[in-house]
């Protein structure tokens, strides 16, 4: 990669143009700057983008937006061996002493009892990503084909009057990790995405609205086809739409809904959470049963359908495929190099970089553990005996979940399926404990669907308690 | 207006928004007039934040942060296009007005400043408060006080399995240039407060917090009454330990005053923000001067409440932020507009223009939301239940593209008979603007205000919410 000299912000590490990171100049100037304040020991993340994104209202440019962003994130060691970190997005010469002068000063109040270190993979082969970069299109081209997908979801039913939530957007990225031991991680990558969100509203009925995604790794390559297709499958879907009497029912969670559910609750299988007693799992909980002895969950960042996935985390470890859940029994906890130290094990990829380092999932694979029978089999909603409540899509996750309590509480979308007919719910909510969710799956039906989370078939959970507004 | 005819700006202090940046702002503003932009907007920004946090006796996480950018905005017609950048150089902000002019359609010139005449004498809103950043908590005094407030909640708690304290600090400067004669600079300092416990008893657990937030008050943290906090948050912990799940359906609730007022916020505030009439998402639209909610409830917005957290001396485009009346006596008396809203659809900018940086456009947002006092004790409302849920302290919620809110409660009591009996968990409170708003049919004279954060089109922004303790005759109640 090249760089391109200074503005009037003298030695910047991105050229202005292109936006590009040059790992080489960067690594230069921080040893030579950490050189100067004697510091010897010291790692650094950083990234940076370039965004083109559209929103169109009724046939009209709504917004156009553009962005160039850049960031690092700097750590340092003292000499009693505590870390001090600071962020900018500031890369001038300046700002970088700034952001090393003030991480050195952070590492007086570091944390004796829990300081990270270098990951010992940060130098460890990284995984070969299938990953085509593309270059971005005109911005005036993503209208045009933003302003045709409204008009096209626009014109699949005359009750959709508006497609109110809408947006085409594409990246470029870099991202680097650098370490004063040498390790020097670089990632360049190219995405798209697509959201169309429609409304539907008929004479004397409340308004009804349903959306879709796509992800792709440019714009040209978005199934923009499918995205109009289902958000008006599912806006549609919900116009005939009936309340549900307050109850106890036999629930199909969609691929999406499920993911959602288990990512808010991922501090189940968080090393991190587990360390801080915030987890409802505790290190006796590594080969004890979480879930019914068919049900498994792995989290795999590699996966060819996460559009966008890190060939590395913030400390540089390589990504890969980990098993948290097996036969319903868990497995093993997302890690750090800090949490992995604690529990003598590997750091798992699943990093961020911090004073101290938050660790998170990247993205879910849900389904049959092989061998186990997989449940209840033949399962299908629309020939089940009874009352089904099909939960399309959950929402308010962040303010119905108790992750720490393990309880939640959640409005969706979905419908009330008897007789092998769907009818849309009109409000409700969904209740229960994970715990007794995750010992309450009867099964699975159908494929397993590939979404912007994760993997997942359609799955059954029977007993859980709707609040409707019947 | 004070014209100038600088073609080649001085370089401006790169340390400090002053007057040494017209020269370019003006080249800016007068390039993108002359590319044919009705109007052009630059917004720059720096910022210092800190971070602190501590769990039990440690300090585990100080993670200071630091930035500069720039958004700029062009307006043609009723279309804009906005272009973000870290780049604050000459050539790096040409660049930025060159791509959003290109979103319109319109060239960059070499030269020429057609219709834009200079920006006037600043109007600094930041005057007097150079001292703010220096004058707030350095590190050792803020991590003191952060493992007394931890400290406190061991001493005051019991089953205590996690005690949180965190601290933030938010430091900006912005000055903002339009070619409408905009031209202001303003300093704004935002701290928040916030302790967390989660206590487990064998199978029983709770989890509780409590923020405490301001703008412009560099002593909030020495001042800060950690005692009285910790025992807020220890009592609410304490009482929800044991406490049964709720029983789903309809009831009347009692909401109490401060972050109680999430519920206008949510079920109605976003939806009297012109982003929602722009988008055909709100039911109120077409009510101005109809009654929209019961005749108790008065719902005011404002941006000039002292300390309050969203209060504000100028919005993020450069208007003084008014006392703006939403409801009077349940009928809908305007909405909150920016610079777009008034646009687009017409209704008078409201000093409500926010944003959570320079890389958002702004769009029209709450500042200080909250409906008035009435008349009432908080008593007389609980009085007047025969058997309801009475809601203590609320989580967050939100709202969605059809006007339906939900909400979390995060402490609550059943109320029998007109008086509080046990303590009950995991209810949501869900329902439709238009059908809740007329339902508040009784409102107290106890209000206060709570801080909170509110995430929308423009990004996460410092708000207010409040109310006085108030009376949902009828709601639908999540649970098991």
């Amino acid at each position: 990669m090249g760089t391109t000299p200074a503005t009037d912000h003298s030695n910047t590490m991105t050229s202005g143009a292109a936006g590009t990171l040059n790992a080489g100049e960067l690594r230069d100037q921080l040893a030579q700057l950490a050189q100067q304040h004697g510091i010897s020991r010291w790692d650094l993340g950083a990234s940076c983008s370039t965004d083109t994104s559209v929103q169109v209202d009724r046939g009209e440019a709504k917004q156009m937006k553009g962005a160039q962003r850049s960031a690092i994130t700097v750590r340092v060691w003292n000499g009693d061996g505590l870390v001090g970190i600071t962020s900018t997005s500031d890369l001038s010469a300046s700002g970088l002493e700034k952001a090393l002068t003030g991480a050195r000063d952070a590492s007086a109040f570091g944390n004796p009892d829990d300081t990270p270190a270098f990951s010992p993979l940060a130098t460890a082969p990284l995984p070969q990503l299938e990953q085509p970069r593309h270059a971005p299109q005109p911005i005036l081209e993503l209208l045009s084909t933003l302003k045709q997908a409204e008009a096209d979801l626009l014109g699949r039913h005359p009750a959709i009057s508006t497609v109110p939530y809408n947006g085409l957007a594409q990246r470029s990225s870099e991202r680097l990790y650098l370490n004063s031991a040498g390790a020097c991680r670089h990632q360049a990558l190219s995405t798209a995405s697509l959201y169309l969100y429609a409304r539907a509203e008929e004479t004397g009925r409340k308004p009804r609205s349903a959306g879709a995604v796509r992800l792709a790794y440019g714009a040209g390559e978005l199934d923009v086809s499918g995205c109009i297709a289902e958000a008006a499958e599912r806006t549609i879907s919900h116009l005939a739409y009936a309340p549900i009497d307050t109850g106890h029912y036999t629930c199909v969670f969609s691929p999406e809904a499920f993911l959602d559910l288990i990512g808010a609750f991922a501090s189940l299988f968080n090393a991190r959470a587990v360390l801080d007693g915030v987890s409802l799992s505790s290190r006796e909980s590594l080969g004890k049963p979480l879930a019914v002895p068919f049900l498994s969950i792995h989290d795999n960042g590699l996966h060819p359908g996460n559009i966008g996935a890190s060939a590395f985390d913030g400390e540089g470890t390589p990504t890969q495929r980990l098993a948290l859940l097996e036969g319903g029994l868990l497995r093993n906890f997302l890690h750090s190099e800090a949490t992995a130290r604690a529990f003598g094990v590997a750091p798992t990829g699943h990093a961020g970089l911090g004073a101290k380092v938050s660790v998170g999932a990247d993205w879910l694979e849900v389904g049959p553990t092989p061998g186990s029978g997989g449940g209840q089999q033949g399962l299908d909603r629309f020939h089940a005996d009874g009352p089904i409540v099909w939960i399309d899509s959950l929402s308010a996750l962040h303010a119905g979940v108790k992750a720490s309590q393990g309880s939640f509480s959640l409005p969706f979308d979905g419908w009330l399926i008897q007789g092998g007919e769907p009818r849309s719910i009109e409000a409700a909510t969904v209740a229960g404990d994970i715990r007794q969710l995750l010992k309450a799956i009867v099964g699975f039906e159908g494929e397993a669907k590939v979404t912007p989370d994760g993997l997942c078939p359609h799955v059954w959970v029977e007993g859980l308690s709707i609040t409707g507004e019947a | 207006m004070v014209a100038t005819s600088q073609l080649q700006p001085s370089p401006p202090c790169l340390d400090v928004f002053d007057p040494s940046w017209q020269g370019r702002l003006e080249e800016l503003l007068g390039q993108g007039r002359a590319a044919g932009a009705d109007l052009v907007e630059v917004f720059l920004e720096r910022t210092d934040h800190l971070g602190v946090l501590a769990e039990q006796e440690a300090i585990t996480s100080v993670s200071p942060a630091f930035g500069m950018g720039a958004g700029i905005r062009v307006f043609r017609g009723e279309r804009d296009g906005f272009v973000s950048t870290n780049d604050l150089s000459a050539k790096g902000l040409r660049q930025a007005l060159e791509q959003a002019l290109g979103m319109l359609g319109l060239e960059l010139l070499t030269n020429g400043r057609n219709g834009f005449e200079g920006l006037p004498e600043l109007r600094d809103h930041g005057a007097g408060k150079s001292d703010w950043l220096s004058g707030s908590p350095q590190l050792a005094e803020a991590t003191a006080r952060l493992l007394e407030g931890t400290a406190l909640l061991e001493r005051h708690g019991k089953h205590l399995q996690a005690r949180r304290g965190s601290y933030a600090r938010d430091w900006q400067e912005v000055l903002v240039a339009a070619s409408d004669g905009t031209f202001a600079r303003d300093v704004r300092l935002h701290q928040s407060l916030g302790l967390n416990v989660l206590a487990a008893d064998g199978e029983h657990r709770s989890s509780i917090g409590r923020r405490y937030g301001s703008h412009g008050r560099p002593d909030q943290l020495r001042s800060w009454d950690a005692e009285a906090s910790a025992l807020e948050v220890c009592e609410s912990a304490g009482a929800m330990l044991y406490a049964d799940y709720v029983e789903a359906g309809q009831m009347p609730a009692v909401l109490a005053n401060r972050f109680g007022g999430v519920i206008f916020h949510e079920a109605c505030g976003h939806l009297l923000e012109t982003t929602q009439v722009e988008r055909g998402t709100t039911p109120f639209a077409e009510k101005v001067g109809e009654p929209i909610a019961h005749e108790a409830v008065t719902a005011i917005d404002e941006g000039l409440s002292d300390g309050a957290f969203g209060s504000l001396s100028m919005d993020d485009e450069g208007m003084e932020p008014q006392r703006t009346v939403l409801i009077e006596n349940g009928i809908l008396k305007r909405f909150l507009s920016d610079r777009a809203g008034e646009l687009r659809t017409g209704h008078a900018r409201t000093g409500s223009g926010r944003r959570q940086s320079h890389a958002f456009a702004a769009a029209s947002r709450m500042r200080n939301t909250y409906i008035g006092a009435g008349q009432h004790t908080p008593e007389q409302l609980i009085a007047s239940v025969d058997k309801g849920l009475y809601c203590k302290s609320m989580g967050g919620g939100s709202v969605g593209p059809t006007g339906q809110f939900n909400f979390a409660v995060e402490e609550g009591y059943l109320i029998e008979n007109g008086k509080l009996t046990k303590p009950v968990k995991g209810a949501t409170l869900i329902g439709e603007a238009k059908e809740v708003m007329p339902r508040i049919s009784m409102c107290a004279n106890d209000l206060d205000l709570a801080a909170g954060f509110c995430g929308s089109v423009s990004g996460s922004v410092f708000v207010t919410v409040g109310q006085p303790h108030i009376k949902v005759d009828s709601i639908t109640v999540g649970g098991r």
